[in-house]
């Protein structure tokens, strides 16, 4: 038989029975539509959390206290003490590596600030003037905290919008004062809002000069060093010297770690992946079982329709042609199903992006083709069983039945 | 019509056509099963984790300095302009009711050198009642003796990986340990604890608390945990420790956060993770459930002549109803049936495979997939049914 | 055997209108009729003269579009639905052309189905089917299904589930039209002994032969008695 008469065919049944034929392409459907849905979830949200990192800044190298046997990074690592500090001189030194481009050392504790008749609890980080320019922020008032002796910290303050706005409400901010303390600061800048930068919504701290802070929190030892290299290619050379650096300043001893953020971004990313395929595995579990159902439809379909392919094969055709002519009436329905389901998907994922702009919730391709391509291949595996039966079926057995 | 009857009649129907209920069944089976397995998996890790957690028992609360703000948690162990917590803080706490141990803690990340090796190792500043508080077992001599907190004596208990580490199988007590410039003498090795949540309990070293301030250069404590009676009501003895230290510090500057709180919040991401696995499989349920209306379709189709003859017998329309719903509730149920049994067997056969990871299926559980499989027949052959309970008498008996 | 005749059946100034596309069709038309308890009646007709319909009215398997249908008294259009399922329960047996078995269920309990869905018993109703079983020689054939079983014990286990519940009228739409001849005859001869034991019999067939045999003939033509014959007892 032609192709062309064949897909005729497989399309006559198919239409022939609507209702059957509807539900056979919903329950194809559903997995499709599952599987794109729940994998523009998670890539959405892979790609979330890789653009907030990137926003962090590129090409960063970040320094921590402390430091495990195996030198792996562990949540103990998140904030601890050691014997000997991480200083600002350490910073200093770090920022003669050929291949840093800019450093800034911080230094965080949290604090209660009052201006302005309010008081409010806030972290506070102690930093320098390149921060800015390592972090990519923004300003919406004024301006960051000017360089300056790293040793020496102005009373000044840069606050970020919550911050701003919890303090001052709806007086200006600029050149008021706020005390943390016994001390008083001048506020100089406002942040423009921005997302999670590592945990951390920049929107709800203050930054003040590193020194400034060491002497409020009365601690010596830094928090991080945030290195920026000159370039993507230089990372892993200046990660080598900064640990080099330290490492002599501190007798010898390697007591910090030392991580790229393209190192955390690619745990994080790889994380998420996994968790998004996994995710999209469990939904295509349902794609079998709508393989399942077309097997068991099919099979109905060929015992009721016993006569019709005795009369085909008294007519002539063979058992490859009857085979084929099943084989494609499954795949038609598949993928007719398929579609569905795709068209539903996007539908959900468009429904997503709507609801919640700041996530990314696009299906990746990889996962649109899998999953028609899976539909199609589970409703052609499916479909093998009854069509063989179709197709050895005996004419004249078939003919005499009622 | 007596239920019985109808549950016959039902079986009749479901095994007359033994590949077709066979399969339809299996789709609804292939859904119970994912969902079976996923929650099994969900629960096993849920029972596990808080079984790690009550490791440290449950009877604790810990006091950290700074106040948490709703909306934006400070990590603890950040420094803070607030007034530290001192001994004097957790003293205070000691002597409050129903108290039955203060553990005043100071941690950080240290190279330790002995036996002429070095480790870098995580290192706890406890007292002495820090074995009963992180439920440990000493292995050899024994743990850090009551002494005064200020002056306490520079001793040091190593955990089980340290002491190998350090001393291999060799005799560790009595050994000097250097660390920061600072001398600690050997009086105590631990049993193996193992990991808690990723940290390694056994790569610990544990020494006065006061000694740890001096060697992380800390002025206050950067925890105090209360131990309480087993029995006394956490609240209670929470809204204590609470006023006792606003007292001392003039306003609420530390944050309280009883074991339970810990517990009932972990659990309860558990146990929404748990959920939202258990609705992914679901989908596969989802299609599972068409898979009954489709067939259930196709059956009152084919059966037409029959119900025109059931009416002419003298059945009501809902009897009529009743027979094939009550058929695609049968069939569902037995596919749930299967599915727990796949599912159940799959879970046990992944823990065998991989003894990491706890699986555990409530009975609860169980139940609700027959009830939920059950539901899910309802739901897929109402349609189908009343269909079937409309059609025309004369028409269906015409019916092929 | 007469009895006092009381009228089981009465028909009065039934229609029975059916729509087809644009036109209506009448398959019955002023149509009145009595029949008495303990009768013999066949009815006749070509093809579309309505015999079907009025007996599908008579079973209450269809409604009439006008006028009234008393069955032992009680007027059967103003009845529920329920009700009506009641009466073909209890009063009316069926025995069609097709058999209409249930292909999955054994003669047994083919013969136990009207029981079942009217909520008898087990143990009441496994007494009644054996009683039955036996009555048409149909015991050792009790655990077969219809597929398993020849046209003319179909039709046996086709009676035996009519008269199960012990009505008062069977309806019998072309009783032998699937069967060959001398299975036919005895298919009618079992129905006709049915009859001798007061139970009211109508046969719709279009066997000249099979019309001879009733005591009474209604001969139809386009929805309406054209003749109404009885004929003196054999």
């Amino acid at each position: 038989m032609r192709p062309v008469d064949t897909t005729r065919f497989a399309l006559g049944a198919a239409t022939g029975n609507r209702l059957r034929t509807v539900l056979l392409m919903l329950a194809m459907s559903i997995g499709v539509a599952a599987v794109v849905v729940l994998t523009a979830l998670g890539d959405g949200a892979r790609r979330y959390v890789v653009n907030e990192f990137s926003s962090l800044g590129t090409n960063l190298v970040i320094v921590l206290p402390g430091r495990t046997q195996t030198g792996g990074f562990s949540p103990m690592n998140v904030i601890t003490g050691t014997p000997r500090d991480l200083t600002i001189e350490d910073a200093l030194a770090v920022k003669r590596a050929p291949s840093a481009r800019r450093v800034a050392p911080i230094v965080v504790g949290t604090s209660e600030i009052s201006g302005s008749g309010r008081l409010r609890e806030t972290v506070v980080v102690g930093t320098v003037a390149d921060y800015y320019a390592v972090r990519n922020f923004t300003m919406a008032q004024g301006r960051f905290l000017p360089e300056e002796d790293w040793t020496r910290g102005s009373p000044v303050i840069v606050l970020g919008a919550k911050v701003r706005a919890d303090v001052f409400g709806s007086t200006p901010a600029l050149g008021q004062f706020v005390r943390i303390g016994d001390r008083r600061f001048r506020v100089i800048g406002v942040l423009g809002t921005s997302g999670m930068g590592l945990g951390m919504n920049t929107d709800e701290l203050a930054f003040v000069p590193i020194a400034t802070a060491q002497q409020m929190f009365n601690t010596n030892t830094l928090f991080r060093i945030l290195v920026e290299a000159r370039n993507r290619e230089a990372i892993p050379v200046a990660k080598e010297q900064v640990r080099e650096i330290i490492r002599v300043r501190h007798g010898g001893e390697e007591d910090v770690t030392t991580i790229t953020q393209d190192a955390v971004l690619a745990t994080f990313d790889r994380l998420l992946g996994t968790l998004t395929l996994g995710v999209a595995g469990i939904a295509a579990i349902s794609l079998a079982v709508a393989g399942i159902l077309v097997m068991n439809v099919m099979l109905v379909s060929v015992s009721q329709r016993t006569s019709e392919i005795g009369l085909l094969k008294a007519l002539g055709a063979t058992e490859a042609a009857v085979r084929n002519a099943f084989l494609t009436e499954a795949a038609m329905l598949s993928f007719a199903g398929a579609l569905l389901g795709y068209g539903m998907g996007q539908l959900g994922a468009w429904i997503i992006r709507e609801l919640y702009p700041t996530l990314p919730a696009y299906a990746p391709q990889w996962a649109v083709i899998a999953a028609i391509g899976t539909a199609l291949v589970t409703g052609l595996l499916f479909g093998f069983l009854p069509a063989k039966r179709a197709a050895a079926l005996d004419p004249v057995m078939a003919l005499a039945k009622r | 019509m007596i239920l019985r009857d109808g549950v016959f009649l039902a079986m009749r129907a479901i095994t007359a056509h033994r590949m077709r209920s066979g399969l339809t069944l299996l789709g609804i089976a292939v859904g119970i099963a994912a969902v079976i397995l996923l929650t099994s998996i969900g629960e096993g890790v849920h029972r596990f984790v808080l079984a790690e957690f009550s490791q440290f028992g449950t009877n604790i609360i810990g006091v950290a300095p700074g106040r948490v703000k709703t909306g934006g948690a400070a990590p603890s162990g950040l420094p803070t302009s607030v007034r530290p917590l001192s001994f004097d803080d957790a003293r205070a706490l000691q002597r409050l009711p129903n108290v039955t141990a203060i553990g005043p803690v100071v941690f950080g990340n240290a190279e330790i050198e002995g036996n002429g090796r070095t480790r870098r190792t995580t290192v706890y500043g406890v007292n002495e009642d820090a074995l009963q508080v992180f439920n440990m077992r000493v292995a050899a001599g024994q743990f850090l003796p009551r002494d005064e907190w200020e002056g306490a004596r520079a001793f040091v208990v190593l955990g089980s990986t340290l002491k190998n580490e350090l001393f291999g199988s060799g005799n560790a007590l009595g050994a000097k340990l250097r660390t920061g410039g600072l001398q600690f003498r050997v009086v105590g090795v631990l049993a193996p604890k193992g990991q808690f949540l990723g940290i390694d309990l056994d790569d610990t070293a544990f020494i006065p608390t006061a000694r740890a301030m001096e060697l992380f250069n800390k002025e206050g404590l950067a925890e105090i945990h209360i131990t309480y009676a087993e029995g006394a009501d956490a609240s209670k003895v929470a809204a204590a420790a609470r006023a006792i230290l606003t007292a001392r510090h003039g306003r609420e500057d530390f944050t309280l956060t009883t074991q339970a709180d810990m517990m009932r919040t972990l659990g309860n991401i558990l146990d929404i993770l748990t959920m939202a696995v258990g609705a992914l499989g679901s989908i596969s349920l989802l299609v599972g459930g068409v898979g009954i209306v489709t067939i259930m379709t196709i059956a009152v189709s084919e059966r037409t002549s029959e119900v025109g003859l059931m009416l002419a017998l003298g059945a009501r329309r809902g009897t009529i109803l009743g027979l094939f719903l009550g058929e695609a509730v049968v069939l569902a149920a037995l596919g749930g049936v299967a599915g727990l049994v796949l599912g159940f067997g799959l879970a046990q056969l992944i823990h065998l495979v991989i003894p990491a990871l706890p699986v555990h299926t409530p009975v609860l559980y169980a139940v609700l997939a027959i009830v939920l499989a059950s539901m899910i027949g309802l739901a897929a052959g109402v349609l189908p049914a009343r269909r079937a309970s409309k059609l025309d008498p004369v028409e269906s008996l015409r019916a092929e | 055997m007469n009895s006092p005749p009381t009228a089981l059946i009465e028909l009065a100034g039934i229609e029975r209108v059916f729509r087809l596309g644009d036109s209506e069709v009448h398959a019955l038309h002023e149509l009145d009729l009595r029949i008495d308890a303990g009768e013999y009646v066949a009815v006749m007709g070509p093809s579309g003269s309505g015999k079907s319909t009025l007996l599908n009215l008579l079973g209450l398997l269809d409604r009439p579009t006008a006028g009234t249908y008393h069955l032992e008294g009680r007027d059967i259009t103003t009845l529920s639905p329920q009700e009506q399922a009641q009466v073909r329960s209890q009063r009316i047996g069926f025995v069609f052309q097709s058999f209409h078995l249930v292909p999955r269920l054994t003669a047994a309990e083919n013969i136990a189905l009207p029981m079942m869905l009217a909520g008898v018993a087990p143990a009441e109703r496994a007494k009644r089917v054996t009683q039955a079983l036996d009555d048409y020689g149909l015991t050792d054939r009790s655990h077969h299904r219809p597929d398993q079983l020849s046209g003319g014990q179909r039709q046996r286990v086709a009676i035996a589930r009519a008269t199960i519940m012990q009505p008062a009228m069977i309806l019998a739409d072309e009783p032998t039209g699937n069967l060959d001849r001398a299975t036919g005859e005895e298919v009618i001869r079992l129905l006709e002994e049915l009859n001798t034991r007061g139970v009211t019999l109508i046969v719709v067939t279009h066997d000249a032969a099979v019309g001879r045999r009733a005591r009474r003939r209604l001969d139809m033509e386009d929805g309406m008695i054209r003749a109404d014959t009885r004929v003196a007892a054999a």
